[in-house]
């Protein structure tokens, strides 16, 4: 008995102050992923990663918008969103706290990205970011301006369109720009 | 080869229709279903085998029956010096039967070996597979309520979202409890929820006076149906994380021991990085259970003091983790074919001063402890394991190394990077609450010097391999983790399209469970919660318990607190008016 008390006294006072002062946790912590908006471009590469289905990214009814929407009621902050997204629109944080009061919505986090619809068919495919995202990569990539200019058009091609559009090429005999 | 040995014996006593091997230390032996008793009671008892698991298996779609795996973990009797089979001898032997879906009868080896007695429970409630002489036939997993002709994991059953009504609180049958016989016992359940640890199990205790003559339980009111859940649409990378939550203390046990299975079935060799990285967590996990459990030990019995102290260390721990891995517990790190994350030297330097800090202030408690005779008056001797019981029940972890038996996966079936280490098993003898908890002690000091050892040997190599492989349909495989709690037992048979066929996960707790009956007997009632807590079950003691005087027909609502009251103090023992 007394020896722990002489542990106790050895040891002093080791409780932390939280909540009335701040937690901090180790460097690289996986707390709740955050979201920047502003630089997510709708690829759904982290929906596709995602183990347990904490994002999904889907257009809404009308198609007017394809949404991004983050459930952390679901994630395991596992860091898959993390490692996949190529712009890091979505990082793992410190944020730990994470308890809501009843109200579950609040854990879900939306994000709303314009749609891009086929110039072809006009049939909603993707978000118009992540064709200027792919635009900006190719202009980057030092291909040619008469290139760059078809890619332009194809990118805003549903992919059955890019598919006929390219067959059509093909078949009618003009000459391609090869680099 | 490793297991022919078995194979050639077996074949001696009954006729082997076919023998399969799945990797090196594994064989089936498939026989005819008459033959399936004497098979395994001949491998458990004659050639000194322990029950791992077993599996049921739904194989209509394959060869048109239903299957029996009983996966044997061969290793000796280990009930005296030298009852050992050789290091390299060591393996596992499974005995395989078909069973035709007309009869969906099998003969019960529970007779034989008792050990069987709750997957023989189990293979009723979710395939409808009817074991012909089970002395105990009553529901394990689902709910009493359960419709009587859905067997979940039928493959034509159900869907993995159905859930069926509920039945109203008055209508659900009653569970029997196996009762003694005899005038003046008293009824005490405990349960059926903690309030403190949530762990929802149903204990009836009874009792003679303050002494407990028997017991029986319920559990698996927490039922989740992740087999069923993985097993319908999961892939591979999702199932460890799945696995990952079976438990909330051994959890990455469980994760890595589900993707090993899997890669067992396919032969697949991790890097060893990977290997030695996936040892540092799993034992980094035994440092935090391992002190929970001896704090939780301390505090039942009423010594806070020690409690706060155990659980100020064990902060250290949990620190740890959060450093390796950046999660306090859910580590998220497993993938088939290696981990995701690696350590850098930065974090190992760090780990390395946290390990200094644990295992001196370790030391300094354990003896503070040891020192106590309060402490170790209510320890010794109380909760005994027979050391033939546990023979008979296959028991794992420290609840079977406390009576003196010599079983830890890690040194019988060593995985991983664990033959490059340098360990011990511990082992004491006696089989009481205090052998329990000096076993947990020493693998704390044990668990220390491999992690040490890991990071002195960390292999430089990736933590991945090139994700090229592809899995095989129908091949199968077990793989054994020594969790902190004893060995879990993930078996997977693959399924096509990346998906698995069948998963059966068995945590360490599911073997320990069926013994804790004898542990109970003659043990004082104060006792109980200390027996059930040395068992590290996620125990079990109560929020409100009722106790019902057979004999004179009255009944108390006990609360939470006088039991605890009782349990710590041992004096003014609640039953006392009842009298
Ligand atoms: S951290 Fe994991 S679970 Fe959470 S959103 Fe990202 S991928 Fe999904
Ligand atoms: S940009 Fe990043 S956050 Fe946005 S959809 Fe793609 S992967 Fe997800």
């Amino acid at each position: 008995m007394m020896k722990l008390l002489d542990i106790s006294k050895k040891y002093g006072e080791i409780t932390h102050k939280y909540p009335f002062e701040p937690y901090k946790v180790a460097d690289n912590f996986r707390g709740k992923p955050a979201y920047i908006f502003d630089l997510c471009i709708g690829c759904a590469a982290c929906g596709i990663a995602c183990p347990s289905n904490a994002i999904t990214v889907q257009f809404n009814n009308d198609q007017s918008k394809l949404i991004w929407e983050f459930d952390c009621g679901r994630c395991i902050f596992c860091g898959r969103c993390d490692e996949v997204c190529p712009t890091g629109a979505i990082k793992l944080s410190e944020e730990f706290e994470l308890a809501v009061k009843f109200d579950k919505s609040a854990l879900i986090q939306r994000g709303e990205l314009d749609t891009q619809y086929c110039t072809t068919c006009n049939k909603p495919f993707s978000a118009k970011r992540l064709v200027k995202y792919s635009f900006e990569c190719l202009s980057k990539a030092n291909v040619s301006e008469k290139r760059l200019e078809e890619a332009k058009e194809y990118l805003c091609m549903c992919p059955t369109c890019k598919k006929t559009a390219t067959v059509a090429t093909f078949t009618s005999g003009k000459e391609m720009v090869i680099e | 080869m490793k297991c022919d040995k078995f194979i050639e014996a077996l074949g001696t006593k009954v006729k082997i229709l076919e023998v399969t091997r799945q990797c090196d230390d594994q064989v089936t032996a498939l026989v005819e279903l008459n033959d399936l008793p004497e098979a395994v009671r001949f491998l458990y008892y004659d050639m000194g085998g322990y029950l791992t698991t077993m599996i049921p298996n739904d194989e209509r779609s394959i060869n048109k029956h239903y299957a029996l795996y009983y996966a044997l973990s061969m290793e000796g009797g280990k009930m005296f010096e030298g009852d050992e089979i050789a290091q390299d001898e060591k393996c596992f032997v499974t005995i395989k039967t078909l069973i035709s879906p007309d009869s969906l009868v099998f003969p019960s080896v529970t007779p034989l070996v008792p050990a069987c007695v709750w997957y023989e429970r189990e293979a009723y409630d979710m395939f409808g597979l009817v074991a012909e002489g089970l002395p105990d036939k009553r529901r394990l997993v689902l709910s009493d309520d359960w419709p009587d002709n859905l067997f979940p994991l039928r493959k034509d059953a159900m869907d993995y979202r159905y859930r069926p009504d509920m039945k109203e609180h008055y209508m659900e049958p009653e569970y029997e409890f196996l009762k003694p016989e005899g005038s003046g016992i008293i009824d005490v359940p405990l349960g059926p929820l903690h309030i403190t640890a949530d762990e929802p199990g149903h204990f009836r205790l009874f009792c003679d006076g303050d002494t407990i003559i028997d017991a029986d339980y319920r559990l698996f009111y927490q039922h989740r149906g992740m087999e069923k859940l993985a097993e319908n649409r999961m892939n591979y990378d999702q199932m460890g994380y799945l696995a990952e939550r079976v438990c909330g203390i051994c959890g990455y046990a469980h994760a890595i021991a589900c993707i090993e299975a899997a890669e067992k079935a396919i032969n697949l060799e991790i890097p060893a990085r990977a290997q030695a990285i996936r040892i540092i967590c799993s034992e980094i996990e035994r440092l935090h259970s391992h002190l929970l459990n001896i704090g939780l030990a301390c505090e039942v019995t009423g010594n806070y003091n020690a409690f706060m102290h155990i659980f100020r260390i064990r902060e250290y721990s949990m620190k740890l983790a959060e450093l390796v891995t950046g999660g306090r517990k859910t580590y998220g790190n497993v993938v088939m074919g290696g981990l995701r994350r690696d350590m850098t030297g930065v974090e190992i330097k760090e780990s390395l001063r946290i390990l200094q800090i644990i295992e001196t202030q370790v030391d300094e408690v354990w003896d503070a402890v040891m020192d106590d005779k309060r402490q170790m008056s209510r320890w010794k001797g109380v909760g005994i394991l027979d050391k033939q019981v546990a023979r008979d029940f296959s028991p794992v972890g420290p609840n079977i190394r406390g009576s003196g038996i010599k079983r830890d996966t890690r040194y019988d079936h060593p995985y991983d990077f664990f033959t490059k280490l340098d360990f011990n098993v511990s082992v004491v003898e006696g089989g009481d609450v205090f052998a329990r908890e000096m076993v947990r002690y020493m693998e704390l000091k044990s668990s220390v010097s491999i992690i040490r050892q890991c990071f002195e040997l960390m292999p430089q190599t990736a933590i991945i391999v090139d994700p090229k492989f592809h899995v095989k349909p129908e091949n199968y495989a077990l793989a054994y983790v020594e969790a902190p709690r004893g060995e879990n037992v993930h078996w997977i048979m693959q399924g096509s399209a990346q998906k698995v066929f069948r998963w059966r996960c068995r945590a360490a707790t599911y073997n320990n469970w069926p013994s804790l009956r004898f542990q109970f007997r003659g043990n004082n009632l104060a006792d109980a919660a200390l027996i059930v807590c040395s068992l590290d079950p996620c125990y079990s003691c109560t929020e409100r318990v009722t106790v019902v005087d057979i004999k004179s027909k009255k009944s108390k609502i006990l609360t939470n607190a006088d039991l605890k009251n009782f349990a710590r103090t041992q004096k003014d023992s609640p039953l006392k008016d009842l009298r």
